[in-house]
């Protein structure tokens, strides 16, 4: 009480009174509204958000998880563009709608290594991302399929998960990449690839001339087209289309032939 | 002409960002783009007008009670009070309004210029004091139109600045702030219209 001497008492009741009514009003008139205003929403909008990533990563070209769960209540939109959510999530939201879903856990690999190792064209000096020097002869570098290095990626990603690394080149970092494919359409030579979480390998380069004398002119490190690991492949899993290896991951059993017959080392074991 | 003066001190000689430093957050948060600044301005005109009349109404209350030193935690539950509610009615009968105001209506309920607006309506700061409830409304509605303008201003210049070679470590926020203090600068010199 010794605090309080010299405090009118009323002042404290009447301090503790109109709070406590104001509150009680405004708490009132909310719990009202809330009943009264309610909008009637589909009530599986909000049950296929609450299994959604919550990352709002954007990845599936809506606005937002709350705008994707709305387009695909109303049939807009397919349950798989979002690659963020876990596979079990993918399919209590299949569940919730009655659909089908595909929900094979995928990873995203970028198919080239040039980089440093790559030829420059020019010297680019304008302003500054992938999409702006494409449109200057198709980048600067001499391969016109390689990787360009301005991070155009790694300005969309959401968890900097892609990063272009000393080497020049871009890298995941499978560990923060959320799967959301967003790179996949911002880069302009279309070199970042979703590919099963399972698979051993993946081809790192794009590069489609054949022949060591064309390739080597343009880029150390770039696929020659020879085949090797084609020929090699036990299981017949590779096939070769405009002088590149395309694996077929549902045959490939990750022995890692054809990574250690690749001349050019542009056949990439992925350690986990 | 004193509500004249009362709009044109709301507006410039007391402009709520450039010159008192208040709602700094939404100034740099959502000044990328000049039609998001803008839905950001409309929803803060929007709730410091209501605010205003609200707070003034409350704080007659709180003299009556004796209890002015309270207006703090008093005005931060009416304003968060009022925003969900306003919310609420958007949502339900005027939903195109509700979609274009979109998230910053929620977001305004933290932000410190709605409080300020609130408190300085009824202390004896500013140029012109703003005593009966017109005034207060009015001050309310022009400070907003003053956060507008400066949102506007900066969001304008940061999207031609987009397309610009800024040296490599200001681009982004840095020249953004730099940006904000010269334009500060220049709002301050609108104290001198008023003597």
């Amino acid at each position: 009480m010794f605090l309080l001497s010299g405090v009118n008492p009323m002042t404290i009741l009447w301090s503790t009174l109109v709070l406590l009514v104001l509150a009680l009003v405004f708490g009132l008139v909310l719990a009202f509204c809330g009943k009264k205003l309610a909008v009637q929403e589909d009530e599986r909008i909000g049950k296929v958000r609450e299994k959604l990533s919550g990352a709002n990563c954007g990845g599936c070209g809506y606005a937002g998880c709350d705008a994707f769960a709305k387009a695909v209540v109303e049939g807009k939109a397919d349950v798989n563009l979002c690659n963020a959510t876990s596979a079990e999530n993918k399919k209590a939201i299949g569940e919730i709608m009655g659909v089908a879903v595909n929900t094979e856990a995928t990873r995203i690999v970028v198919a080239c290594n040039g980089g440093n190792n790559a030829a420059d064209k020019y010297e680019y000096m304008g302003y500054g991302n992938c999409k702006s020097m494409e449109l200057l002869a198709g980048g600067r570098k001499q391969c016109q399929w390689g990787c360009l290095g301005m991070g155009s990626c790694t300005d969309v990603c959401p968890t900097h998960a892609i990063e272009v690394g000393m080497d020049g080149f871009a890298v995941v970092d499978k560990e923060k990449c959320i799967t959301c494919g967003k790179c996949l359409v911002a880069c302009p030579k279309q070199l970042t690839k979703r590919i099963p979480a399972d698979a051993k390998i993946y081809v790192a380069c794009s590069n489609c001339l054949r022949g060591g004398k064309d390739v080597r002119a343009i880029c150390k490190v770039g696929c020659l087209g020879c085949g090797l690991c084609a020929k090699n492949c036990p299981q017949g899993a590779i096939e070769m289309v405009n002088n590149l290896p395309i694996i077929d991951y549902s045959k490939c059993i990750g022995c890692g032939l054809c990574a250690d017959k690749c001349p050019a080392k542009c056949i990439k074991k992925l350690e986990d | 002409m004193q509500y004249f003066l009362l709009i044109i001190a709301a507006m410039f000689v007391n402009n709520f960002v450039l010159c008192q430093f208040l709602g700094i957050c939404p100034f740099l948060g959502v000044s990328k783009k000049t039609d998001t600044a803008l839905g950001m301005g409309l929803a803060v005109i929007f709730v410091m007008g209501v605010a205003s009349i609200f707070t003034w109404l409350i704080q007659k209350l709180l003299v009556l009670a004796g209890i002015e030193y309270l207006q703090t935690i008093a005005f931060i539950l009416v304003i968060a009070a009022l925003v969900q509610i306003i919310e609420m009615v958007l949502k339900r009968f005027m939903p195109s309004l509700y979609s274009a105001l979109g998230v910053y209506l929620p977001l305004i309920t933290t932000n410190c210029a709605v409080l300020g607006v609130a408190i300085l309506n009824i202390s004896t700061y500013g140029v012109v004091g703003a005593t009966s409830l017109l005034q207060s409304f009015l001050n309310g509605v022009f400070s907003g139109a003053g956060f507008t303008i400066a949102i506007l201003l900066l969001a304008g210049i940061r999207e031609r600045m987009d397309l610009d070679l800024v040296p490599k470590p200001f681009r982004g926020f840095p020249i953004t702030l730099i940006t904000a203090s010269i334009m500060s600068m220049a709002f301050v010199a609108f104290g001198g219209l008023l003597g």
